[in-house]
C-alpha cells in the first residue's frame, strides 16, 4: 500500500522530468567529484609541490581584499545615498549600479590601455607636461591592480542589496540613534553596519563568487590563481586529471564561502514584520561636508563607469570601420544564437522544475530546488571541466556503440556546440529559475486547483492557467539568461568549438593579442546589453514582485 | 445518497497528529450541509479530500454512486464532477467573466456553451458583465462569478470554502440569503465550510460540528446551535 500510495502521490510526468533534468544539471559536478580522488599523475605532483601554494595564496588574497574593499565602498555609498542630501543624489542612486554593466575583464584591459606606456595617461604627461614618469608607478598588472579592478566593478552587488535594505529599515531606528546623541561615525559603525549585516554578507558573497568565477582579469594581468591553473592544465598540458583536481579545489573554496555566509548570517533576520515602513528622510550637511561627500561619490562613479566607458567609446570610434565586417556580424550571430537556445532550454527546464516543486510536497522537491540554484555558485571553469569530462566519458561509451552498429561517421559530442550549451544551462539555470519560482509563489495553488476542479488536466491547466499568469516572470528570466550567456567568458573559452567565437571571447582575444582598441566595439555591445540586464532586473522583475 | 465518506483518515506531511480521523458522513441529493468548526479542526481538509486535492491515507469516498477513493482507486480532481468556490475565489485574472464561466464546459458541445453561460449568468444576476475582467468587479460580484463558474459544468456537488470571509458584514448577510435561494432553485447539493455560527444557521439544512479531525455532533441548525 505504501509504495502504491507513494507512486500515486508523487509520480507524474512533471516529477519524472524534474528528476531527469536535475540529474543532468548535476552531472558535471558529479563527474568532477568521482574523478577527484583518482590516482594523481606526475604533473599533479609537480603542481602540488611547486605551484599550488602560490595559486591558493593569490586566490585567497584577491578574494579577501576585494571582499573587504567592496564592503567599505558599497556600504558607505548605500548609506550616503539613503541618509544625506547632495547634488545629483537621485541620479547616483541608480548611476552607482552602472559599473556592474562593465564585466571586470573588459574593465581590466581598458584600464591597462589607459595607464600603459602608450596609453592616454602617460602620453599626456610626456607630451603636454614633458614628464616621463617611472612606468612602474603605472603598472596595474599585479595583485593590487586586480583587486582594484574587481572592487571598482563589483562593489555594486554590496551597494544594491544594502541600499534596498536600508531603505526598508524603519526610519525610527536611525532617528532614535540620532536623538540618543550618536555622531555620524558612531551611527555608521555601531548602528548601520550591524543592522545591515545580513545584507552586507549577502552582497559580499556575490562579489566573492564573481571573483572566483573570473578568468579574464587574472589571466590578462598574468596572475597565477586556481582558475588560470585550470586553463593551463587543460590547454597547456592537456592534463584533464590535474584540471579536475584543481576544479575540485576551487569548488571546495566556493562551498566554504557559501558555508561561511550561512554561518555569518545566522538566524538573524532583522526584518520588520511591520508593513508600514516610513522611509528615512535624508538630511542636509554643511557646505564643506556636502562637497566632500559629492567628491567621493563622483570619484567612484567616474572610476567605475565614466572613465572606462569614455575610453572604450573613443577606441570604438577609432576602430569600428576596421572591425565591422561579415566576420563581426557572424560573431553577433553566434552570440545571439547560443544565448537564445540556452535561454529557451533554461526557461523550459525552469518551468518544469518550478511547477513540480510547487505542486509536490514530496521530500525530494526541496533537494531539487537546491540543486537547481547550485550551478550559479560554481565557477564557470569548474563547470566547463565537469561538462568536458562528462562528454568525453559519453563519447567513449558512444564509440563502442558506433563500432558495434558499424557506423563510420560518428558524432563526437565533445567537439560540438551542444556541449557548450549544456554547460550554459547547467551554470545559469538559477537565473531563469528564480523569477519563475517567485512567480509561482505569488500566484499560489488555488488557481491551479480551481482549474482542475473544472475538469482540466494538470498539463492543460499548466498551459491555459499557470503559464499565462506568470508570463511576466518567464519573460524576465529569459532576458536575464540571454544576457548572462552573452557576456560569459571563462566557460565559453574552455568549451567553444574550433573556430567558433562569441562577442566576449573575441573581445578577450583581441585584448590578449595587444589589440585593445579593436576589442572596443564588441566590449561596448556587451556593456550595453549588460546595462539592459540591470534595467530588466530592477524595473521589470522588481515590479513583478510587488 | 449522493456522496459518502467512510472511515477516512488523513494527515499532512510532516505532522504527527492525524488531521482527519476515521471520519464518516453522507449526503442526500439537494441537501445544503454546513461544516462548522474552529480553525485547525480539519473542516477545510474534508473539502479538499472530497475534491481530490488531497489523497486520504485510508477509507473510502464515493460520489454519485461511483468510487472516488479506496485502496485501489484514486480519481483525479478533474474527473470527479465536483465544483468548488474558493475562499479567495481564484478567478482567472487573464480571462473575462464569460471566459471564466465557460472554462469548465469542455465536455459540452460547443453550441451549448453560450446557452449554458447565459443561463448561469442569469441565475446569479450578472447579466451584462460577461466582458468584464475579474479585477473590474466588486467583491460580491466576484463571488457570484465564482459560483456561476462552479455551477456551469453541472457538478454533482459544490463545495464552498469559507465563502463569506472576504465580504463586508452587511453584504455577507445579503449574499448568504441570495445564495441559499439560488442553490435551492437549482437543486444543487452543496457543502459550506465556515467558523461562523450565523452563516451556518442562515444557510444550512443540516450542520456538522467538527473538532480535532472528527465529528462532534450533527443535526439541524436549531438542534446544534442553541
Amino acid at each position: 500500500m505504501n509504495v502504491i500510495r507513494f507512486i500515486r502521490l508523487h509520480v507524474n510526468s512533471w516529477s519524472i522530468m524534474s528528476i531527469i533534468f536535475t540529474l543532468l544539471i548535476l552531472s558535471p559536478a558529479l563527474s568532477i567529484f568521482f574523478q577527484i580522488f583518482e590516482k594523481p599523475n606526475e604533473n599533479w605532483a609537480h603542481i602540488q609541490e611547486f605551484l599550488l601554494k602560490n595559486y591558493i595564496q593569490n586566490t585567497l588574497m584577491i578574494v579577501f581584499f576585494t571582499g573587504l574593499f567592496s564592503i567599505l565602498i558599497g556600504v558607505s555609498l548605500a548609506w550616503f545615498v539613503t541618509a544625506y542630501r547632495f547634488p545629483l543624489r537621485r541620479f547616483f542612486k541608480w548611476g552607482l549600479i552602472l559599473p556592474l554593466a562593465i564585466p571586470p575583464y573588459i574593465g581590466a584591459y581598458t584600464y591597462h590601455g589607459i595607464v600603459n606606456y602608450t596609453g592616454v595617461l602617460q602620453s599626456t604627461l610626456r607630451n603636454e607636461f614633458n614628464i616621463t614618469a617611472n612606468p612602474a608607478y603605472f603598472d596595474i598588472m599585479n595583485i593590487p591592480g586586480a583587486i582594484f579592478i574587481f572592487t571598482i566593478f563589483l562593489y555594486p552587488y554590496v551597494y544594491i542589496i544594502t541600499r534596498a535594505y536600508l531603505e526598508q529599515q524603519s526610519a525610527s531606528l536611525i532617528e532614535n540613534a540620532r536623538l540618543l546623541g550618536s555622531g555620524p561615525l558612531e551611527l555608521f559603525f555601531r548602528v548601520i553596519m550591524p543592522i545591515s549585516r545580513t545584507a552586507i554578507i549577502g552582497g559580499a558573497s556575490l562579489v566573492i563568487l564573481e571573483v572566483l568565477n573570473d578568468y579574464g582579469v587574472v589571466s590578462y594581468f598574468g596572475i597565477q590563481v586556481i582558475t588560470t591553473a585550470i586553463f593551463q592544465a587543460w590547454f597547456g598540458m592537456s592534463d584533464v586529471a590535474s584540471a579536475i583536481k584543481l576544479a575540485g579545489m576551487l569548488m571546495a573554496i566556493v562551498f566554504l564561502i557559501l558555508f561561511l555566509e550561512k554561518v555569518l548570517r545566522g538566524r538573524k533576520q532583522y526584518s520588520y514584520s511591520n508593513a508600514k515602513v516610513r522611509p528615512l528622510e535624508p538630511i542636509s550637511l554643511s557646505r564643506e561636508k556636502t562637497i566632500l561627500l559629492f567628491g567621493y561619490v563622483m570619484f567612484i562613479f567616474t572610476a567605475g563607469f565614466l572613465i572606462p566607458f569614455v575610453q572604450l567609446f573613443q577606441w570604438m570610434m577609432m576602430t569600428y570601420e576596421k572591425v565591422v565586417s561579415p566576420d563581426f556580424l557572424q560573431l553577433i550571430f553566434n552570440s545571439v544564437y547560443v544565448s537564445l537556445i540556452s535561454a529557451f532550454i533554461i526557461m523550459i527546464i525552469a518551468l518544469v522544475i518550478g511547477n513540480f516543486i510547487r505542486l509536490s510536497d514530496s521530500p525530494w522537491s526541496k533537494a531539487v530546488s537546491r540543486v537547481t540554484v547550485l550551478g550559479y555558485s560554481i565557477p564557470g571553469a569548474v563547470i566547463a571541466i565537469g561538462v568536458l569530462t562528462f562528454f568525453l566519458w559519453l563519447d567513449r561509451h558512444l564509440n563502442t556503440v558506433y563500432t558495434a552498429l558499424g557506423i563510420d561517421a560518428p558524432i563526437i559530442l565533445s567537439l560540438g556546440l551542444g556541449m557548450l550549451i549544456f554547460a550554459y544551462v547547467s551554470r545559469f539555470l538559477a537565473i531563469g529559475f528564480n523569477p519563475v519560482d517567485a512567480g509561482f509563489d505569488k500566484i499560489g495553488r488555488s488557481f491551479t486547483e480551481a482549474s482542475r476542479l473544472l475538469g482540466t488536466s494538470l498539463m492543460r491547466t499548466f498551459f491555459k492557467v499557470d503559464l499565462p499568469m506568470i508570463r511576466g516572470a518567464v519573460f524576465g528570466g529569459f532576458t536575464l539568461v540571454f544576457i548572462e550567456v552573452m557576456k560569459e567568458l571563462p566557460l565559453t573559452l574552455l568549451l567553444q568549438p574550433f573556430n567558433f567565437y562569441t562577442l566576449s571571447t573575441k573581445a578577450f582575444q583581441y585584448a590578449n593579442d595587444e589589440a585593445v582598441h579593436e576589442a572596443a566595439l564588441a566590449s561596448m555591445l556587451i556593456i550595453l546589453i549588460s546595462g539592459l540586464s540591470i534595467f530588466v532586473f530592477h524595473a521589470v522583475l522588481e515590479k513583478e514582485k510587488k | 445518497m449522493i456522496m459518502q465518506l467512510h472511515d477516512v483518515t488523513f494527515s499532512y506531511r510532516n505532522t504527527k497528529e492525524k488531521t482527519i480521523q476515521h471520519l464518516s458522513m453522507e449526503m442526500e441529493k439537494g441537501e445544503i450541509l454546513t461544516i462548522l468548526g474552529q480553525s485547525g479542526s480539519g473542516k477545510s481538509t474534508v473539502l479538499r479530500l472530497i475534491a481530490g486535492l488531497e489523497v486520504p491515507e485510508a477509507g473510502m469516498i464515493t460520489i454519485n454512486g461511483s468510487t472516488m477513493f479506496d485502496q485501489k482507486t484514486f480519481v483525479q480532481p478533474e474527473n470527479r464532477g465536483v465544483g468548488m468556490v474558493f475562499q479567495d475565489y481564484a478567478l482567472f485574472p487573464h480571462m473575462t467573466v464569460a471566459g471564466n464561466i465557460k472554462f469548465g464546459l469542455k465536455k459540452m458541445k460547443r453550441a451549448e456553451h453560450d446557452e449554458r453561460l447565459a443561463s448561469v449568468i442569469e441565475l446569479v444576476g450578472l447579466k451584462g458583465f460577461e466582458k468584464r475582467y475579474p479585477h473590474e468587479l466588486s467583491g460580491g460580484q466576484q463571488q457570484r462569478v465564482a459560483l456561476a463558474r462552479a455551477m456551469a459544468p453541472n457538478p454533482s456537488i459544490i463545495l464552498f470554502d469559507e465563502p463569506f470571509s472576504n465580504l463586508d458584514a452587511d453584504l455577507q448577510i445579503k449574499i448568504r440569503d441570495e445564495l441559499r435561494t439560488i442553490l435551492k432553485k437549482a437543486g444543487i447539493t452543496s457543502i459550506f465550510v465556515t467558523h461562523d455560527q450565523a452563516d451556518a444557521r442562515a444557510i444550512a439544512d443540516r450542520v456538522i460540528l467538527m473538532e480535532n479531525g472528527h465529528i462532534l455532533k450533527t443535526g439541524t441548525p436549531d438542534l446544534i446551535l442553541c
